[in-house]
């Protein structure tokens, strides 16, 4: 009776062995392809990261700039769980990262971790979110899109386009920076309604279907500032397409569906926060640091947006957006 | 081959006579709802003696001795215990009173083991309260000295009682309602999944506890097994109280016939005759 | 046929029984399995590890920081399985109850210790109320406390956005009491490892457990009450009231741990502890609960925790993804379930 239990806790010891040492190869692969050979220096980057479209970007950016360097990275998400990138952090910390990037929407949480990870003396940047508070979390400095100062472009570009009102539909409570990016617009056009959508993300149909309603109960709305690429193709523009009036929809981050819809002229923009750089230029940023003891960003974030997508750009963008880096 | 005749039957010692009843049904009916599963039983069980209660399946057997072991409570009818009228509102009410049943399904729990399953709701402790843990040593000991007095020896305790035979299962059972005491023991059915050798260790047993001074209810199909140790005799036909025997006024054929609906069979019997049926 | 009977066997000599019931005794143990899938787990991510910190003090206080949060729920869904229970709202509490004291201090001023206390009772109520309908309506288990899973759920998202208008709690550093708290539920010890004060709950939680279920009269019932209720009720053990304890128990470990989260992120998320009431299971049945109950044990459980905690950082410091933590889950569950059935044919009877 034992027998079958040792076999099969064998058996599976050893595929997740065989798994494992072929995917290190693979790695040991692409770090030595090229580039110089840092292979001790270790760069740690620990984001809320979901795996989706957007972060798959961030992360290919890492591996690319780990790549170029000849550096060894650690990348690790914690699907929105501020514990886990807690725990991801400290472990970072015994094991041995020469320098540690984080994403920060929840500075709190990973506070005592980015304290304990200062008094052991490693560099810290800040990503994607925390512009607010890299300084509090011993960051010299954050990579990211100003959420705000995007919603100000976003509100210049709609009076560029002619717009005298514009709907701003936030598909997620929890994320301040949906509404910072609202702030923004109104910040620079001035006449800007929110609209809390009740399912966002989980449900488009829905969304879609409130997005509708508010454009036909307000028929001065003449634009849309939608906060994503997947509820701008996925919900606003259906619903503007059903109301029928000439709705001018702009959106923040990008997805392939809505680059071709740039292209044909039914979006008029996208900002790209350009997160594959949110990835990569932490990893440059650490490398210097370690090697040179630079320390960049004078103190400040550094912008890694908002650029825009417009009908100019949008087929250079597009090969890009297929080839998964933007 | 012998008749069944000519097969000898246990020498009994007589009951006690004259005792208070140790239960008592008066007319007692039970209703779920618009089914009447019993109705007008009447019946009492004497200590020192085995009272049968005999019935086919669908007899209402199952629903009496829920009843007489607290699960139901009656709709009609009065319940005597030792004289007194009772209700029992629980299982645990009614072996308070010292009334232990032995389900079909022996109410042992088969991942559990044999001396868990033996203390199982009458657990020793030790200690002061908060902190009264179980008596384990104590526990094993008892279980260990019940089973073997009546004639089981069980080697390993720890063992879980789903590993132990049919037989060696009841006895546990048996021996465990009558260490707690019991002053009525209801075996619902004990040989009815026991082979012959096994059935006859059960008996065994049940003329032990006779002796002992239990009143013993002992249900089944089997009128051979009740015969064989029974002083009274029920039986029950469709929620109904159909004869009463004493040991002394019924013989083994007589029972089996009253038990397979005899008349019924002696008029089909006579049916077939007039066909010609060979 | 004679009345009365004597007993024809005679007892074993006293060597041959001990050495005889040791073996078999170790051997029937539902932590063994599990026990052996720590070892080999443990031994193959110290030979994947990188960075050479895996088997080493310093690794150990970081797989049990991960493996205490699973732990702490895990050993109480543990003594509930073995009750023939589920409790899917396990998890969701967790937030739930972190952010009940985060409301309670930041909007309501309580101050930190009476928060914790009135956190504490609003777990204890759920878990009477999930026993109460288990118990009432009859339904699975599993399907009540799915039910309760969804209305907390809902709970947490609604009533912290109309009360902070976001769906995260924050602030907590300043709030009187919050340094004993958190002194008390997520401080560290042991220079420079720094293991969490979490693993001592733990480590108590599972000794307790597991003195309850093998000494207690209580630890009788669990298993009885799992592995036939009917047979335990009519021998008279009070059914009801077991289940109903255990439901309460585990909604107070889950409290507990959403207490050392909030004292630990100074924060709490709506969505924090969802999905980790599979986790707690696989916990258990990895160290050796039977899935339609009366078998198992809280140290197996531990276990069970200790292999996840240990593949958290196992994984991270062998240089791969986090997301195949979720594979390594789903094998461990499985094998540990394959394993368990050969157990449970064992101990129903296929011995003889």
């Amino acid at each position: 009776m034992k027998a079958p239990k040792l076999g099969l806790a064998a058996a599976v010891a050893a595929a997740l062995v065989l798994s494992a040492c072929s995917s290190g190869q693979d790695e040991d692969k692409d770090s030595s392809a090229s580039g110089g050979d840092h292979k001790d220096i270790k760069i740690c980057m620990y984001t809320h990261g979901d795996g989706g479209g957007f972060w798959s970007v961030a992360k290919k950016g890492a591996e690319q700039a780990a790549e170029d360097l000849g550096v060894t990275l650690d990348y690790q998400e914690s699907n929105n769980d501020p514990e886990a990138q807690a725990q991801f952090i400290e472990a970072g910390i015994d094991g041995g990262c020469d320098g540690i990037a984080v994403s920060a929407p929840n500075p709190d949480a990973i506070q005592s971790a980015m304290d304990k990870a200062n008094d052991a003396g490693i560099p810290l940047v800040t990503m994607n979110s925390g512009s607010d508070s890299f300084q509090d979390l011993h960051a010299f400095t954050h990579v990211g899109q100003d959420e705000f100062i995007a919603g100000q472009a976003a509100g210049e570009k709609f009076k560029e386009l002619g717009a005298t009102k514009v709907l701003c539909p936030i598909q997620e409570p929890n994320n301040i920076g949906l509404q910072q990016r609202c702030d923004g617009a109104k910040d620079t056009f001035g006449n800007v309604e929110n609209l809390q959508l009740s399912k966002g993300l989980a449900d488009l149909n829905q969304s879609e279907a409130e997005i509708q309603a508010k454009l036909e109960a307000d028929p001065t709305i003449d634009a849309v500032f939608s906060l994503n690429a997947d509820i701008a193709t996925g919900s606003a523009m259906p619903a503007v397409d059903a109301v029928g009036r000439d709705i001018t929809i702009g959106t923040v981050d990008l997805s392939g569906d809505a680059v071709q819809a740039i292209k044909d002229g039914k979006m008029a923009f996208a900002i790209d926060q350009q997160q594959y750089a949110q990835g990569y230029l932490p990893v440059v940023l650490l490398y210097l640091n370690k090697i040179n003891g630079h320390v960049l960003g004078g103190g400040k974030p550094m912008y890694t947006g908002p650029g825009f997508v417009t009908q100019d750009n949008a087929d250079q963008v597009q090969k890009l957006a297929e080839a998964g880096t933007r | 081959m012998t008749t069944f005749d000519e097969i000898p039957e246990p020498e009994l010692p007589p009951p006690p006579e004259d005792v208070t009843p140790a239960l008592q049904l008066k007319n007692v009916g039970k209703s779920f709802g618009s089914v009447i599963a019993l109705r007008d039983i009447s019946l009492h069980v004497d200590p020192g003696t085995v009272t049968c209660v005999l019935g086919d399946n669908g007899a209402g057997k199952s629903t009496l001795i829920k009843i007489l072991s607290g699960v139901h409570q009656p709709t009609e009818g009065e319940f005597f215990v030792n004289g007194e009228p009772a209700s029992f509102s629980s299982p645990r009410d009614a072996l308070g009173a010292g009334i232990a049943t032995v389900f079909q399904d022996l109410a042992t729990v088969p991942l559990m083991s044999v001396w868990r399953n033996f203390f199982l709701g009458n657990e020793p402790r030790v200690g002061i309260a908060p902190f009264t843990f179980l008596d384990t040593r104590k526990a094993k000991k008892v279980c260990r000295e019940e089973l073997l007095a009546m004639g089981i020896d069980i080697r390993d305790l720890e063992q879980p009682v789903g590993t132990l035979s049919g037989g060696e299962r009841q006895a546990v059972a048996i021996a465990r309602a009558v260490y707690f005491g019991a002053k009525v023991l209801i075996l619902d059915e004990p040989t009815s999944a026991l082979g012959v050798r096994q059935s006859g260790v059960v008996l065994k047993y049940i003329i032990n506890a006779r002796q002992a001074g239990v009143a013993v209810v002992f249900i089944t199909h089997n009128p051979h097994h009740a015969h064989m140790v029974g002083d009274r005799f029920y039986l029950l036909n469709r929620g109904r109280m159909t004869n009463e025997f004493e040991r002394k006024t019924v013989t083994r054929e007589e029972l089996v016939k009253a038990m397979a609906g005899g008349a019924e069979l002696e008029a089909l019997a006579h049916e077939l005759e007039g066909a010609n049926v060979r | 046929m004679t009345a009365t009977s004597t007993p024809t066997a005679q007892p074993q000599t006293d060597e041959r029984l001990a050495t005889t019931s040791w073996l078999t005794r170790l051997l029937r143990r539902p932590e063994l399995g599990a026990l052996m899938g720590a070892v080999v787990i443990y031994v193959m991510f110290s030979a994947a590890d990188t960075t050479g910190v895996f088997a080493t003090i310093t690794g150990t206080a970081r797989w049990t920081d991960y493996a205490s949060g699973v732990g702490i729920v895990a050993v109480p869904v543990a003594l509930l399985m073995i009750a023939g229970e589920f409790d899917l709202s396990s998890g969701v509490m967790v937030g739930t109850s972190g952010l009940l004291c985060g409301v309670l201090t930041t909007e309501y001023g309580w101050a930190m210790w009476p928060a914790i206390a009135a956190t504490f009772a609003f777990a204890a109520v759920i878990g009477l109320i999930n026993g109460w309908l288990v118990m009432l309506t009859g339904l699975p288990s599993f399907i009540v406390t799915l039910a309760m899973f969804f209305s907390l759920r809902g709970i947490n998202l609604g009533a912290t956005k109309s009360i902070t208008g976001t769906v995260r709690v924050a602030g907590l550093r300043d709030v009187p009491g919050y340094d004993s708290a958190s002194k008390i539920f997520s401080s560290t010890f042991w220079h420079p490892y720094d293991y969490r004060i979490a693993v001592v709950w733990w480590i108590g939680i599972t000794i307790l457990a597991t003195v309850v279920l093998s000494r207690t009269r209580f630890g009788n019932w669990i298993f009885a009450v799992g592995g036939d209720a009917n047979a335990a009720r009519n021998t008279g053990v009070p059914v009801r009231r077991t289940k109903i304890t255990l439901f309460v128990m585990t909604q107070l470990a889950a409290a507990l741990v959403g207490i050392i989260s909030l004292t630990r992120l100074a924060s709490m998320q709506a969505g924090q502890g969802v999905g980790q009431e599979f986790t707690y299971i696989i916990a258990a049945v990895v160290g050796g609960c039977l899935l339609t109950g009366g078998y198992g044990s809280p140290i197996g459980a531990s276990i069970g925790a200790a292999i996840i905690g240990m593949a958290f950082i196992g994984i991270t410091y062998a240089g791969w993804n986090s997301d195949w933590l979720y594979l390594f889950l789903g094998v461990i569950l499985f094998a540990a379930v394959l394993v368990n059935t050969l157990i449970g044919k064992r101990a129903a009877g296929a011995r003889k």
